[in-house]
């Protein structure tokens, strides 16, 4: 009864080939499909009972009541059986684990197995103690005459014996139970709260490689235009430079990547440059309603009983209602996940896989395989109410597997498992009817729409085995009949073929078609003026769901309304309670009904936010027999939590092409502050079958809720989920849609001119008149050295030469992108064109090995190479060129001590005719030695030697200030005012800073050594770089350039002119208004930034408030959008600072997270909380867009 | 990429790793310890799953750097208990307390669950129902255990808050007994492929 294997070296499974060997064994079988009979249980001579279930647990804790069915009929202890569920080479095939069957209809010839082999025992007993079976008694698994004992190992042992299943046998009365229905702790649980489970995510086996796989653009969709055929290429060169990367392998839209190490084959995945077809524009799911009326279906009637039309003719009133379920998602929180190892002979996977028997036969086709040749180990994975990715990443892990000969194990993303899991679909239902003149429900009229939900295993699709043609399914008419008796009914449904990827979720269509059946009756309830259960009861013809009608609402303390508003209100809080009841009935039509189940719903809606909370469930459910009452209310809780998250919260977001929400912000789920209280009532009927348990509690849930909310506002929702967004404009009307776009108009437009708006056309006149402004261009050769001899070169002015490198950050620029310091490579696009770094190791042939000082110290004061080439003003020599004659002697003595690199230097690419590089002749006649540092003995020294770094070595204003048409630092009172680099906007460091608290030397102090200052937040892009570069400075220098810096800031600002505890305070203010006018952005931000940057300073502890962020104040979003693109790391110089222990961990980056459009919502709700007092932000989704362009050729 | 040696104390036990540094903390938890408690949930500190304890506060493995956690105690699920296996091991009173709730569904999310409870109930021994709520609002559970979660959250509180005060609580608590571990296997050899 634990999750690990027969074998825990090799994780396998004991095989029933093992069993059907084996000697002291009593096994009870049935004839299986092949030659080879299904087993179902195996008891051994030492006292071990295995039990086999062709069923897995999904997290809802069958393996544990079915263990207490096996315990019964056999009268063991319960903790004597071990389940073995899935696992293809020991369980008989029982289909696909769904639609709450497992209790109701697979554990049946478990049970029968069970009762079959203590029968047989008994005989044997009686036969071995001489006495006949009615005078014998077991207790324990010990069979005893009152004198003598026999154990059942004891009857098993000596020799291999197999029974078949007798389904004859009598079972056991349950007014003898004593195991099935007690409360059981279920038998896995110890285990996982020490971490001992082996979750398929934790399967390890020999040798075993790490698969990423990377998925095409049509994201969600398995079917249409391009799908399967629209890979351009793989560019492998893209990966140079990684390490432990084995292979990658592409078999048409499949793509994946294999290394040794997982986070090698995450990085692989992030950089593999594919190239893709555009993907096909699909229909918008974003409004289920039109996709779906607009998706050719074909309708089946599913009954027709008296006269619809004509009975409809009499109506009074007559009503007819639209109802809209958006498309939802699974959301296991674990990604799938899957472990195979191929051979030619044999494949084994270790999946997580609902349908192990039919994983086989999808792997078998996939792979060429026959079936037998194909083991599927199953594992329990994240909890699943449907169908994840589990198969396709079981397929996936095996074609990797196969292409390297090697175990490969494979991990979804967070973002794939999001985007491709299939989703639980969309639906529209219409409903017409009416009251009769006594107010009963004079027709009914029911017509759902339900897109069909048989995804093929995804890698099928993608490697072409399978032809990407849609199927259709017949699984719109779950619960589609209402239990209401009313004479003049239609029901029809129209079956479709899928649009997006789907598969069924959690009470299948049953729960968007009562959600219109019990809105519906609600709501001529109320025409009729009865109280909406009293109405219910009237029509309801099935006893057993009328008894639970009346024992929820009495237990509920229903009062009888006849109107709304009744429950009152308090504040902005209005009152209401709703009700629902459904009996879920799956499977084919007619179909299988599970359990009853009732809900009485209380919630709070807020009139000024549009914010539903439930607050409360009283739920009841009729299950029959409970084998484990505790995992039924288990059960009843997470179908109640869950489904009130997906009334209240949850909508798949499309964008044209494909899935929109890709992480939790984008797809929040309900939260512990959101979760209601719940009251549970189950109804004890141990004499009744059992029901199926896992789905049933869920199916009432929307209706229930909807209905509160009339009866709290007065208003139908007819749509999900119940945004706050949806429950305004309903209750204002159009007032709030018009608010919200006055709240955009009101935006400033910050951006006229395009990003790089600051340059000018008028550059190529001014770069001709500056070529003009000298006579000769040309620079001669310094002749080339052979390298200085290190020894000559002194230890103490190298080490200083090495303080001087950091101070100038000569390494971040040179760096090779591998990390490889001083080597070169790293690209710096500019408007004029990308300028490649050089090496400047002493590589004579590569590097500057050959350079004299005398060449060094041209390049670094003129931008004259040795050749006489003139260097581009990426290279900051005219901060360079006031750089002293020592420092530049010990920088040169650094540079010709470093390690040698044979790395040629790249070419730099600028357009014409700025690849003439003569032409920057007249660039430094204009340019270079404009600005000069005077020493100020009277500010002192620290000042002047910050002067001297920030001016010169450190080159601050390379960055920091703006430049004009030509590339050039602008001067004077634009010195050191704003600058851009590297896509991010530097910001002023004068008294133009944005930052809304001033900076003072000691926050640039610690903002400069620490990468962190509380007041302001973390460095991050460039300037992360810049702070890690600094490291090595001393603390002296770092004073000085504060002290600089410091003094640049106007006088009130040196004294923290506003505290940063009012600028905060305003923040929280503006919360609710930035909520309101950008609730998409709200959610985004509480869901995928909220961990570190919401809460208290306890959670948030080492972090500066969003609010003193200077790049949320900034002019332009640009370094908002940088950061959620590429994160920020936490500064490692950090650790030296006490109590700064929450940077430890870094911003992710959400570059293939969050769509442009997305980028664009939190952006707004980010300026509109966290700088309320500037001007929005406009064409941030677009200018997302350009951003992700131009940084998209990594 | 550069190699560097990373000194990291897991579960009270110092370790050298020859990584990159960027290496994200949960891998090597994972994949180099075979510490499997802490779960790969998100990989953009949303969901939880990976929480482990840096001191005595919870952070989120998957965006953490191994260099940026040197020489600072880390502890995962396995640190919380003592000795052996689960069977027979000394529990952590959040462990117990998770257990005896039998607060968990598919329990992916509960190694998460329970290392933030043990770093709330650290800083605030005393936390109310409204400050667990909001210690627990970004650790996201799909199936929907939070009414056992939230009782196993007070349970442990309050059981805590009695061995803290030298009550009988004070003795170290056992699993209740597990059920066994390991099943014998009839024939293992018959079992090879």
């Amino acid at each position: 009864m634990t999750s690990a294997p027969a074998d825990p070296r090799t994780l396998r499974e004991t095989t029933s080939r093992a069993y059907l060997e084996a000697d002291d064994i009593l096994l009870v079988t049935r004839p299986g499909s092949g030659n080879q009979p299904e087993i179902y249980l195996a008891m051994t001579g030492d006292g071990a009972v295995i039990a086999f279930n062709g069923h897995v647990d999904l997290g809802t804790g069958i393996r544990t009541a079915l263990a207490q069915i096996v315990a019964e009929e056999l009268d063991i202890p319960f903790d004597r059986v071990t389940m073995v569920l899935g696992t293809t080479s020991a369980v008989p095939d029982q289909g696909p684990t769904i639609a709450s069957e497992t209790i109701q209809i697979t554990a049946n010839p478990l049970r029968l197995a069970a009762a079959s082999a203590r029968r047989h025992l008994l005989a044997a007993a009686a036969e071995h103690l001489g006495t006949p079976l009615d005078d014998l008694l077991v207790e324990a698994g010990v069979v005893g005459n009152g004198r003598s004992t026999v154990s059942y190992a004891d009857l098993v042992r000596g020799r291999h014996c197999r029974i078949e299943i007798d389904p004859a046998t009598p079972v056991k009365p349950v007014s003898a139970y004593r195991i099935v229905g007690q409360p059981q702790p279920r038998t896995d649980i110890a285990a996982k709260t020490v971490g001992d489970w082996t979750y398929v995510h934790d399967v390890r086996v020999p040798g075993m490689l790490h698969g990423r796989v990377i998925r095409p653009p049509y994201v969600g969709y398995d079917h249409g235009d391009g799908v399967g055929d629209s890979l351009i290429g793989v560019d492998e060169t893209s990966l140079a430079g990684l390490s432990g990367i084995v292979a990658v392998v592409t078999i048409g839209d499949f793509v994946g990547v294999v290394a040794t190490r997982e986070e090698f084959a995450a990085e692989a995945a992030r950089r593999l440059k594919v190239t893709w077809k555009t993907p096909a524009v699909r229909p918008d799911l974003n409004d289920a309603e039109t996709a779906l009326k607009n998706n050719p279906g074909k309708k089946r009637i599913l009954k027709d009983a008296g006269d619809v039309e004509r009975a409809l003719l009499g109506a009074s009133p007559a009503m007819e209602r639209t109802y809209v379920w958006p498309y939802q998602m699974h959301g296991s929180i674990g990604p799938s996940c899957a472990v195979a190892e191929w051979t030619p002979e044999q494949l084994v996977v270790w999946s997580g896989t609902q349908n192990p028997h039919f994983m086989r036969r999808d792997l078998a086709r996939l792979l060429d395989m026959p079936e037998d040749a194909i083991i599927v180990e199953r594992h329990e994975a994240a909890g699943c109410y449907g169908r994840n990715c589990a198969d396709d990443v079981t397929a996936d892990a095996a074609l990797l597997s196969r292409a390297t000969g090697r175990p490969v194990r494979v991990q979804l993303t967070r973002e794939q498992e999001h985007g491709w899991e299939p989703k639980g679909a969309g639906q529209v239902i219409d409903v017409r009817g009416g009251l009769d003149l006594e107010g009963g429900p004079i027709a009914y009229d029911f017509e759902t729409r339900y897109p069909s939900n048989l995804s093929p295993t995804l890698a099928l699709i993608l490697t072409g085995k399978v032809a990407a043609v849609p199927d259709v399914a017949e699984m719109g008419d779950r619960t589609a009949i209402p239990p209401y008796a009313v004479s003049n009914m239609r029901i029809a449904v129209h079956d479709m073929p899928p649009i997006a990827r789907a598969s069924w979720f959690r009470g299948v269509s049953a729960m968007p078609n009562s959600f219109a059946h019990e809105s519906f009756f609600d709501e001529l309830a109320a025409a009729a003026g009865v109280d909406p259960v009293e109405y219910r009861l009237r029509y309801l013809t099935d006893p057993r769901g009328a008894d639970l009608v009346r024992a929820v609402t009495e237990k509920a303390g229903w009062r009888p309304r006849t109107r709304f508003g009744t429950e009152g209100s308090e504040g902005d809080l209005l009152y209401g309670r709703g009700f629902a009841y459904a009996l879920y009935v799956h499977g084919k039509f007619p179909g299988t009904p599970a359990a009853w189940s009732a809900w009485v719903a209380d919630v709070a809606v807020n009139r000024r936010t549009g914010e539903v909370s439930v607050t409360r469930v009283t739920v009841g459910q009729d299950t029959g027999l409970m084998i484990n009452p505790d995992g039924v209310r288990h059960q009843i809780h997470g179908n109640v939590i869950q489904s009130v998250s997906r009334v209240l919260k949850e909508e798949v977001r499309f964008t044209q092409t494909g899935i929109e929400s890709l992480e939790w912000g984008g797809y929040p789920i309900l939260t512990f502050e959101e979760t209601p209280d719940i009251d549970v009532l189950m109804i004890p009927r141990p004499d009744e079958e059992p029901r199926g348990a896992g789905e049933s509690a869920s199916v009432p849930s929307a209706a229930a809720i909807v209905n509160a909310v009339y009866d709290a506002t007065g208003l139908r929702f007819r749509e999900l989920p119940l945004t706050p967004e949806r429950v305004l404009a309903a209750l204002n009307g159009r007032q709030t849609l018009e608010h919200r776009q006055e709240m955009r108009a009101k935006r400033k437009r910050w951006l006229k001119f395009g990003r790089l708006g600051f340059l000018s056309v008028t550059g190529l006149a001014g770069l001709a008149a500056g070529g003009l402004a000298v006579l000769s261009p040309w620079r001669p050769a310094i002749e080339a050295i052979q390298r200085p001899d290190p020894a000559l070169l002194g230890a103490a002015s190298i080490e200083r030469g090495r303080l001087v490198a950091a101070a100038g950050g000569c390494a971040t620029c040179h760096a090779d992108g591998n990390g490889e310091a001083l080597a070169g490579g790293r690209r710096f696009d500019t408007p004029f064109g990308t300028v490649v770094a050089p090496n400047i190791t002493p590589d004579e042939r590569h590097g500057i090995g050959g350079w004299s000082y005398a060449a060094f110290t041209r390049a670094m004061r003129q931008g004259i190479g040795r050749d006489g080439s003139h260097l581009y003003p990426v290279h900051p020599y005219t901060s360079f060129t006031h750089a002293s004659d020592g420092d530049l002697q010990d920088l040169y003595a650094y540079l010709m001590t470093t390690p040698a690199s044979s790395a040629p230097s790249q070419p730099s690419t600028l357009r014409f005719p700025f690849n003439i590089r003569s032409l920057m002749a007249g660039w430094n006649t204009l340019y270079l030695g404009r600005s000069t540092v005077d020493y100020a003995p009277e500010k002192g020294e620290a000042w002047n030697r910050g002067a001297y770094l920030v001016e010169g070595l450190g080159h601050c204003s390379a960055c920091h200030s703006p430049r004009n048409a030509l590339g050039a630092e602008q001067v004077g009172s634009a010195h050191l005012s704003g600058g851009f680099a590297e896509g991010w906007q530097a910001p002023a460091l004068t008294g133009l800073s944005p930052s809304p608290v001033g900076w003072t030397s000691d926050a640039l102090y610690d903002y400069l050594r620490h990468g962190h200052s509380a007041d302001h937040g973390s460095a991050s892009g460039p300037m992360a770089a810049v702070v890690k570069q600094m490291s090595d400075l001393h603390d002296a220098d770092i004073r000085a350039i504060a002290t600089y810096l410091g003094s640049l800031q106007p006088s009130q600002h040196t004294q923290t002119a506003v505290a940063p505890a009012a600028i905060i305070a305003r923040s929280q203010a503006a919360a609710p208004q930035a909520a309101l006018a950008f609730p998409e952005g709200a959610r985004l931000f509480e869901g995928a930034c909220g961990t570190c940057h919401e809460g208290d300073e306890a959670q948030t502890r080492g972090l500066a408030h969003l609010s003193l962020n200077s790049n949320l104040s900034a002019s332009r979003p640009d370094n908002i959008i940088q950061a959620l693109f590429n994160g920020v790391e936490a500064p490692a110089s950090l650790r030296a600072k006490p109590q700064a222990d929450a940077q430890a961990m870094s911003m992710p980056s959400f570059r293939d997270s969050f769509s442009d459009r997305q980028i664009g919502e939190l952006s707004a709700y980010l300026r509109a909380r966290f700088a309320p007092d500037r001007p929005a932000w406009s064409d941030t989704a677009a200018l997302a867009g350009s951003i992700r362009g131009s940084s998209a050729a990594r | 990429m550069t190699t560097q040696t990373v000194t990291l104390t897991i579960n009270g036990r110092a370790q050298d790793f020859a990584l990159d540094p960027q290496t994200p903390l949960l891998y090597v938890l994972r994949n180099d310890c075979g510490l499997n408690g802490a779960k790969f949930g998100c990989g953009l500190g949303e969901c939880g799953a990976c929480t482990v304890l840096l001191g005595d506060r919870p952070v989120r493995a998957c965006t953490t750097r191994i260099g940026a956690v040197r020489d600072r105690p880390i502890t995962t699920l396995e640190g919380l208990s003592s000795g052996g296996e689960h069977d027979g091991r000394t529990l952590h009173p959040v462990q117990q307390a998770f257990l005896e709730m039998q607060a968990a569904q598919c329990g992916y999310c509960l190694s998460g669950m329970i290392m933030a409870t043990v770093g709330l109930l650290t800083r605030n021994p005393q936390a109310d129902e409204k400050e667990i709520r909001a210690a627990l609002r970004h650790q996201l559970c799909r199936c929907g255990t939070h009414m056992e979660i939230l009782a196993a959250v007070r349970l442990a509180r309050d059981r805590m808050a009695e061995m803290a005060a030298g009550h009988a609580g004070c003795n170290p608590i056992n699993a209740a007994d597990p059920p066994p571990r390991r099943r014998p296997a009839p024939d293992l050899e018959a079992s090879a492929p």
